[in-house]
């Protein structure tokens, strides 16, 4: 905390870390690539790319045909590396998520077909139409950022992110994710519908030829790596901590099921990502501020309408103190 | 108890921290000591008291055993038992005080009505001065509420233990014997030993002790400023004239008490008129008991009804018929009264002294008549008299000296009396010695202490209130009853068996009892330069046109005639000389202006004033105004002392209300605003810069939210155009944040942000600042 420490602390021995304002340059070229795609929601598109570097998953939860899997491509594509799709249906089961062990008719041997989870970023549609079998398939993969098929267990590669769609509407075709794995995710996320120029604009762009398909990456995978090593390093200090856990200590005051340890390592986490997209190499409050809304509703139980956390969270940073 | 407070003794420094906050022990301490001092405040009181009738060490000796047993008990019985205790206590002294006075304790079943009334007289404001066996009384009232008070105090029942002693207090207020002073400490240690309890119980921190000192400073300037404890000395609308600075309001100046002050004045004014068939000294009070500084009357007064006792010895009857030309509170009238007629006569009672006293103020133009008995022995049946005293007089108070009285009064008393085998000639050589040792001046300073001591021992002028206490007392150290008088002297003899008495006349004298005969007037004052004193201001008067200050009959007669009283002198003497008279008794009485005088029993003019008048008159006349000056100069400045005490007090008590809400704290942050002190952390620094700039900005425009961040707060700010928040207001938030969030700053950042935020605050000061 003194003057004596250079304020960008972030060599690491063993991973080559970037410089933070390095780390908020990148952030800035991808989201100005992705908007070349995608028309609007840039908090959202802001949201996806500090989840990524920030080491967590994304779910992006509303009607169909608002741009959820056009959003998480153009991020894949952005980026220099795997991108993999996995459109969830009633019928899929957790081997066509995680890969199978294949008799080789040549060798003789079984060799293990890898399934979509192993990408670098994962788009899991409609994972709500899955069986909660076939889900919990794709949500240990993010928990453990490996998969055990027969036996054998197999590191996914890194990095490893996770972009899940699910939509709210026919409730009665889907099976909700269980509350528990809800907590895997770092945000969910709501896009809603574009404001009426945007979505003019939208049209004048996609009618005809689609931009995605000449979008171009604009980084690499070892940027990503590295920046991640950056951010993980941004300093939180005892402020800021302290005041992360008054806010999760409002939830649990005021919800049936408040936010879980879990979740508030992910604010933080969210936070530090946030910080570095400012060219910061700290977190303050407004970081915490500007990542609860979407990292911690999705935690909040209250009595049965999920969308109650909002309130909960909004209330929490209307009433806890920042200091 | 001691075992416990040293035991906790090293906790109480310990408690001392660095923080200043006080442990529970001390705060025990404190509201121990208020209860001892609360204590202390109506024992010295009655110590008061002591001091004049005796029994100092007894009582201190009973207040110190009862303490100790109240702390040994605190420990081994319950407060129940305690209460039955103290009780049983008081009863028995209370008991023995009544067997004491001869009441006997039968008297409470078979008198409780008087024994109530009693008690309402006395807490109507009866000085404990005033009774008869005051010294018992002391002995058996202090056991009950030092024992209480003590024992709930050890108990660290402090809200209770106040009860007790307060209630023994305030009932020594109420009988007019505490003092403002004493009254105003006993409080504020009452106050004290609650508030100081309730610290101790509560676990309170010297930070709430400002609540005390506002109650005291409340209690203290509130005590000063309005005057509600009966003070004996407050109340003189006795006599018209009743200024205590004039030489009446002194003596006379209440009813059972008659002072002694310092510089006097004389009111040249008319007091009333006396027809009678001989001029005597006109009596109006009779005091027994001494009190150092002042006499007091002891025992209570009756309803007159019908004529008194007449003296044992041969006396004759003179009738007298007095016309009061202003409001007096005094009925004078000569020797020892007998009978008084007219309307008066249903207002008047007595004295246990025999001294008659209107209950009604009497109004200007009112006359009564009075007969006295005029005692009027020779020096040989005096000296015959003997010492065989009766009871009642040894009984009385006649022979009382305060219990300070110095040996040494008591070895020069013995010396001036050598010679003097017979009370008679004890008084004689008494009275010689004082009119010829000591000069008459109305200008003196009131000495401190006993006034008849230092008056026989170390002063050398005086006036008659000087004269007339110190030969009482002396006549006392030799063991003669005697007592202290005060009255009129005959006054103006203005035609045939008519006398114009005036303030200047005011006087006071000395009875000296004697078996068979009565109580026998003496003359200590030397009357010579007393009367050209009274007279030379009844002439200024005169010659200023002061109203009231002769009748009709009066005016064209001189005061102070030479050959009026040249022609009365010789007479006097002539008469004095048969043997019949005190004054023969007197050296040179037939020629020196100081020698003769007056026996009031038995002159017919005691004015008796010769020679040489104006000249003394001028230059009493001339100190008088000096003194005047002096001390007016005095008492300005001890005016001025005490408002500076009474401001003093007010100003803490001001200053603890203020820290009390906080104000101070107030200050101190609008004074922050303005300015740092720097610290060896720059991190530090910077967050403080931060808080006033937050401040001046929470002023200007609004707090920040506790919800809100420094930055969303700043940004909201910025938001309106109409703010003026510059871009130095966000870069002193980006060093905030990366003091409190990051890595922290560096000496010259926080200088700089420091500066910045000077630069900031101080344009915005509310007078000098630019905007």
């Amino acid at each position: 905390m003194t003057d004596v420490n250079p304020p960008t602390q972030t060599a690491s021995p063993d991973r080559a870390a970037l410089d933070v304002s390095t780390v908020a340059d990148l952030c800035a070229e991808i989201e100005a690539n992705v908007a070349d795609v995608i028309v609007g929601h840039e908090e959202a598109i802001e949201h996806v790319v500090t989840a990524m570097l920030g080491r967590g998953h994304v779910l992006l939860d509303d009607v169909p045909g608002v741009g959820k899997t056009m959003l998480a491509r153009s991020i894949a594509t952005s980026v220099d590396c795997t991108f993999r799709r996995v459109q969830f249906t009633p019928d899929l089961l957790p081997a066509d998520v995680t890969g199978v062990n294949v008799f080789n008719q040549q060798s003789r041997e079984f060799e293990f077909q890898r399934g979509p989870v192993f990408g670098n970023i994962v788009l899991g549609d409609e994972i709500n139409r899955a069986p909660p079998k076939t889900q919990s398939a794709l949500l240990e993969a993010m928990e453990e950022e490996q998969v055990t098929v027969d036996g054998t267990t197999r590191d996914l590669p890194d990095p490893f992110t996770v972009i899940a769609t699910q939509n709210a509407i026919e409730p009665n075709r889907t099976y909700d994710l269980p509350f528990a794995e809800l907590d895997r995710f770092m945000k969910k996320l709501q896009l809603g519908y574009p404001e009426p120029e945007e979505e003019a604009e939208m049209l004048g762009r996609t009618v005809g030829h689609h931009p995605i398909e000449d979008l171009e990456s604009v980084t690499d995978l070892e940027t990503i790596v590295a920046a991640r090593e950056t951010v993980a390093q941004i300093r939180v200090e005892a402020p800021v901590r302290e005041y992360a856990t008054r806010l999760a200590g409002y939830t649990r005051e005021h919800a049936r099921i408040g936010v879980s340890p879990r979740g508030t390592i992910a604010l933080l986490r969210a936070a530090q990502a946030r910080a570095a997209t400012d060219a910061r190499d700290y977190v303050i409050p407004d970081d915490v501020q500007a990542e609860a809304p979407v990292v911690l509703p999705h935690r909040i139980r209250t009595t049965d309408h999920d969308r109650d956390g909002e309130a909960v969270v909004s209330n929490a940073l209307e009433r806890v103190s920042v200091e | 108890m001691s075992a416990k407070s040293e035991s906790h003794a090293g906790d109480r420094t310990a408690d001392l921290g660095l923080d200043g906050s006080i442990g529970p022990d001390t705060f025990r301490l404190l509201a121990l000591g208020c209860v001892l001092v609360m204590t202390a405040s109506y024992v010295s009181v009655l110590r008061e008291v002591t001091r004049v009738v005796g029994g100092t060490q007894s009582l201190f000796a009973l207040v110190g055993a009862v303490i100790v047993v109240a702390t040994v008990l605190a420990w081994t019985i319950r407060p129940r038992t305690a209460v039955v205790a103290a009780l049983v206590a008081g009863a028995v002294g209370f008991g023995y005080y009544l067997e004491i006075t001869g009441v006997g304790v039968d008297v409470v079943f078979s008198a409780s009505d008087a024994i109530l009334s009693d008690t309402v007289t006395l807490v109507a404001g009866l000085p404990l001065l005033r009774m008869v066996e005051a010294g018992v009384w002391t002995l058996a009232f202090v056991p009950a509420p030092v024992f209480l008070s003590w024992y709930l105090a050890v108990r660290s029942r402090y809200a209770l233990a106040v009860i007790p002693g307060g209630f023994a207090l305030i009932f020594l207020v109420l009988t007019g014997d505490a003092g403002t002073t004493v009254t105003l400490l006993g409080t504020l240690a009452a106050v004290g030993a609650v508030g100081f309890g309730e610290l101790e119980r509560r676990g309170g921190s010297v930070a709430q002790a400002d609540l005390l000192a506002v109650s005291f400073a409340l209690i203290i300037v509130l005590s000063l400023s309005v005057t509600v404890v009966p003070d004996g000395s407050g109340s003189s609308d006795h006599l018209s004239g009743g200024d205590p600075n004039t030489l009446e309001g002194a003596i006379d100046y209440s009813s059972e008490r008659s002072g002694i002050g310092g510089s006097v004045d004389l009111s040249p004014e008319v007091r009333f008129t006396v027809e009678s068939e001989r001029g005597a000294y006109w009596r109006t009070g009779v005091y027994d008991r001494f009190a150092g500084d002042e006499w007091v009357r002891t025992g209570d007064a009756s309803a007159y009804d019908g004529p008194l006792e007449e003296p044992p010895g041969e006396h004759e009857r003179v009738r007298q018929v007095v016309t009061a030309e202003t409001n007096l509170g005094v009925l004078p009238a000569a020797g020892q009264p007998l009978a008084i007629e007219g309307d008066l006569a249903q207002h008047t009672e007595v004295s246990a002294h025999g001294q008659f006293h209107p209950t009604t103020s009497v109004i200007e133009g009112d006359s009564y008549a009075v007969e006295s008995a005029i005692i009027d022995p020779d020096a040989a049946e005096l000296r015959a008299a003997g010492t065989n005293y009766p009871q009642p007089i040894l009984e009385g108070d006649y022979l009382q000296t305060p219990e300070s009285t110095s040996s040494e009064f008591e070895e020069r008393t013995a010396e001036i009396t050598a010679d003097a085998d017979t009370p008679y000639d004890k008084a004689v050589a008494i009275e010689a010695h004082l009119r010829s040792t000591k000069d008459y001046s109305l200008e003196v300073d009131r000495p401190n202490g006993n006034v008849a001591e230092e008056f026989l021992l170390e002063m050398d002028e005086g006036y008659c209130v000087y004269f007339a206490t110190a030969m009482t007392q002396m006549l006392r150290a030799e063991d003669v009853p005697a007592r202290y008088v005060t009255g009129y002297t005959a006054g103006q003899e203005v035609d045939d068996d008519e006398y114009v008495v005036r303030g200047t006349d005011a006087h006071a004298w000395v009875e000296v009892y004697f078996p068979d005969h009565g109580w026998v007037a003496f003359e200590p004052t030397p009357p010579g330069p007393r009367d050209e004193a009274h007279a030379d201001s009844v002439e200024q008067a005169r010659s200023d046109g002061a109203d009231n200050v002769d009748t009709d009959s009066s005016q064209d007669v001189p005061v102070s005639d030479d050959d009026d009283e040249s022609a009365d002198n010789p007479d006097e003497n002539g008469a004095d000389d048969d043997g019949s008279d005190l004054n023969e008794t007197d050296p040179g009485s037939d020629d020196g202006p100081d020698g003769n005088e007056t026996d009031p029993g038995s002159d017919d003019d005691q004015s008796g004033s010769d020679d040489g008048s104006d000249g003394a008159g001028a230059s009493v006349e001339a100190s008088d105004r000096d003194d005047g000056l002096v001390s007016s100069l005095i008492s300005a400045l001890s005016v001025s002392r005490e408002t500076a005490a009474i401001g003093l007090v007010a100003l803490v008590g001001v200053v603890a209300g203020v820290h009390r809400t906080g104000a101070t704290d107030r200050v101190r942050r609008t004074v922050g605003c303005y300015w740092q002190r720097r610290t060896d952390d720059p991190d530090r620094d910077t967050e403080r810069a931060y808080r006033r700039l937050e401040r001046v900005l929470a002023r200007e425009y609004r707090p920040r939210e506790r919800s809100e961040s420094a930055r969303s707060y700043l940004e909201a700010l910025s938001a309106d155009p109409d703010r003026d928040v510059g871009p130095q207001v966000a870069t002193v938030v980006d060093r905030y944040e990366r003091a409190l969030y990051g890595g922290g700053v560096s000496r010259n950042e926080a200088d700089e942000t420091i500066e910045l935020v000077d630069e900031f605050t101080r344009a915005r000061l509310p007078i000098v600042g630019r905007r």
